[in-house]
């Protein structure tokens, strides 16, 4: 029964990669094309300049995809390198499509071959945009590194989550799911409070705090660099809706005025104000919630945002997350995203993951269950079992 | 202590459940809304109706017109009389804060609601069942209209060819097209809204709804072929006129309307705050799955809020699912 969950969590993973690309190739501006809708990317000049509203301001209203794949950080061979060459984004995308993982099966009947039952139609790919990494600055591409407090955190957290696989076949096969951590007799910290808020699965099912915010259909969180967005623009506030993570999507209201509220005031996804510096929207978000963290980032983020129409189909968009706890430097993504079909209206813009959850209160089910059978000498330990990774690789399993 | 803790934990979940947190989802600080003259436009002459709003009434207890009740869920009490039952143990706690406010009503004409008989039988139902099946209990997308009048703000959006609400609670929002675009290919929680303008009123058609939603507190529903016609026309320019026609022939047995003012919210600084409700309703929703549940007797002098929450059959969490 577990097993079946699990492939449902992992099922949901796949299909927003999946419908991010259905509904993409439906708008007619298929990630093949390569910007034939007229991005930057492909230099399209017909796109003509950049509309404005009746009022004046710059328009940025439609819906809004990165219709590339592009690395978040850069990769270590790319070093300084802002852009790919053509030839080497061709040569990054036959690589994606010959790339055999994508259509490997483990053996017939294990575990991971049920979790990982999904091919290469599951996990479709967007083309390689032109970008080397999301992340502009530092120009080096990569995140700046933790702060020391927040790498200590990361390792307090990481020892807990490994205690709670360390008598797990993951960790006797040394399976990537326990980088880190030895096998080992089940942990005596198997029912300890988790040592900072939780917001990704752990090998333990003692209640919905337990789960990783994607199980609690909470998933979207501040910026986020995936999904579609629409935009809805007033001379004095924007709407944003944000469709990402299959039914966990999200509203923005940016408000071009007022202030920010106290700082005791926590919201999910922050207290958005905007202006209009010239032609670029610029918004700053703060009030962010220690619940909902972006990267590790809660209370303490501030993240400024910049929206420049460039031409009629391409919206760049850049976001610098400072968080002097967290970072030891600001950063920036910068993506440029292109108008997709409005008339097609083909995004997902009422998130009711919540409305339909039934693998979060199956999960507890299931594992209360598993409880009983062991309380009952019917069943294995539960802490013997690897409940949180299962969708990762066991070697020994693999069939090559 | 933290048993103590675990009490308010419960109490203001109840709170939040019953009577729904809006009055404190709103700040007062800061800069101010900007001035308004009177009969604002936008650029493109319309109405301008963009700005934070909320309906002031008893509504979303009940669209009818009611006496005031002591709580939502009653048992009774020590006399036999239908007016003298005393709130049940899910609100007994709440004290007069539990109670259910009294409404002139918003249904127009005779003020009745025409089911058809074995519809009105699944509303008394729904009322008698109140805990376990109102979708809004459960942080469920609330649907239209009720999202209108909940007791929480909601921010208008007016683009040049999408008006977008966005609501406090669950994070709802709705589109409301203005110009031509395909339906969506399933049916909705918050519909499909496309709208035109009659004049100065703005006129939108609601459909595609799944019919999972409810009107109000009361138990007053819908089905799946619930056809709405809402009419937005400005009483000035911190009010709305809010008119909507209800058409559903497997519900009703005739068209019928409501009607209500909406209004501005004039605070300073008048901001949406997302009532993010989804993990306010786990416990509510699966806090007996917990290997370690936290609602339980307490002991010494600590007070016992003993809730006994008796879930009658087919109403079951896995039995929701599958309606």
């Amino acid at each position: 029964m577990r097993r079946r969950i699990f492939e449902a969590l992992g099922f949901a993973v796949v299909m927003t990669v999946l419908a991010a690309f259905v509904q993409s190739a439906a708008s007619g501006q298929a990630p093949a094309a390569g910007g034939a809708a007229g991005s930057t990317t492909s230099g399209n000049a017909k796109a003509g300049p950049p509309p404005h509203t009746p009022w004046g301001q710059p328009d940025l209203q439609g819906i809004w995809l990165d219709e590339f794949d592009t690395p978040f950080e850069r990769p270590a061979q790319y070093a300084d390198k802002e852009f790919f060459t053509e030839d080497e984004r061709k040569a990054r995308d036959e690589k994606t499509a010959a790339d055999a993982g994508r259509n490997e099966r483990a053996n017939r009947g294990t575990a991971q071959d049920v979790a990982g039952a999904y091919n290469a139609v599951f996990t479709s790919a967007k083309p390689t945009g032109r970008r080397t990494s999301l992340v502009v600055d530092p120009s080096n591409g990569r995140i700046p590194p933790l702060t020391p407090e927040a790498q200590e955190r990361n390792r307090i957290d990481q020892e807990f989550r490994l205690a709670l696989l360390q008598n797990t076949p993951t960790c006797k096969n040394q399976a990537a799911g326990c980088r880190g951590g030895k096998y080992g007799p089940p942990s005596p910290r198997l029912n300890d409070m988790a040592p900072f808020y939780n917001t990704q699965r752990m090998n333990r099912h003692n209640g919905p705090e337990d789960q990783s915010m994607g199980d609690r259909c909470m998933l979207g969180t501040t910026p986020d660099f995936n999904g579609f967005r629409r935009i809805v623009q007033g001379p004095n506030v924007i709407a944003i809706g944000i469709d990402t993570g299959q039914g966990q999507g999200y509203q923005r209201i940016v408000y071009l005025g007022g202030s920010h509220p106290p700082k005791s005031v926590h919201l999910r996804h922050g207290d958005s104000r905007g202006r209009f510096e010239g032609q670029t929207l610029v918004v700053e978000t703060t009030n962010f919630s220690p619940k909902f963290p972006y990267r590790g980032a809660g209370e303490n983020l501030t993240l400024v945002e910049r929206f420049t129409r460039l031409d009629a189909k391409t919206l760049e968009y850049s976001a610098t997350m400072t968080d002097a706890t967290l970072w030891t430097a600001p950063w920036t993504v910068k993506q440029e995203l292109t108008m997709q079909s409005d008339e097609q209206n083909r995004i997902y813009y009422e998130p009711r993951c919540h409305e339909g959850n039934y693998g979060l209160p199956s999960l507890l089910v299931g594992a209360r269950l598993d409880d009983k059978a062991f309380r009952e000498g019917k069943g294995p330990n539960p802490a013997s079992r690897d409940t949180a990774t299962c969708v990762n690789e066991l070697p020994a399993e693999r069939e090559n | 202590m933290a048993g103590m803790l675990r009490g308010s934990t419960i109490v203001t979940a109840l709170v939040a459940a019953a009577l729904g947190a809006g009055a404190a989802a709103l700040t007062m600080r800061g800069g101010e809304q900007a001035a308004r003259p009177a009969g604002a436009r936008t650029a493109e002459g319309r109405p301008d109706f963009s700005g934070v709003w909320q309906a002031m009434n008893e509504a979303h207890w009940d669209l009818q017109a009611h006496e005031a009740r002591p709580a939502i869920v009653t048992q009774p009490g020590v006399y036999e009389y239908e007016y003298a039952r005393v709130p049940a143990a899910p609100v007994l706690a709440l004290g007069a804060a539990g109670g259910v406010p009294g409404s002139m009503g918003v249904v127009q004409g005779d003020g009745q609601i025409p089911y058809k008989p074995e519809a009105l039988a699944v509303k008394q139902e729904n009322a008698a069942n109140w805990i376990d099946r109102d979708p809004e209990l459960k942080c469920y997308l609330p649907g239209i209209p009720r999202a209108m009048y909940m007791p929480y703000p909601f921010a208008i959006v007016q683009g040049t060819d999408k008006i977008q609400m966005t609501f406090a609670f669950s994070n709802a929002a709705r589109v409301i097209h203005m110009n031509k675009v395909e339906g969506p290919p399933d049916d909705t929680y918050m519909g499909h809204s496309v709208g035109r303008w009659e004049g100065d009123t703005l006129v939108v058609d609601v459909t595609n709804f799944n019919g999972k939603n409810w009107l109000d507190r009361a138990g007053n529903y819908h089905s799946d072929a619930l056809h709405l016609v809402e009419r937005f026309t400005a009483i000035s320019q911190d009010a709305i006129r809010y008119d909507v026609t209800i058409d559903d022939p497997k519900t009703f047995t005739r068209q019928w309307s409501i009607s209500m003012p909406l209004y501005r919210r004039l605070e300073p600084n008048a901001t949406v705050l997302d009532y993010n409700c989804i993990e306010f309703a786990e416990e509510f929703m699966y806090g007996n799955l917990r290997k370690e549940p936290l609602v339980k007797h307490w002991e010494g002098e600590t007070m016992i809020v003993d809730i006994t929450r008796k879930i009658p059959p087919g109403e079951k969490l896995h039995e929701w699912y599958r309606r």
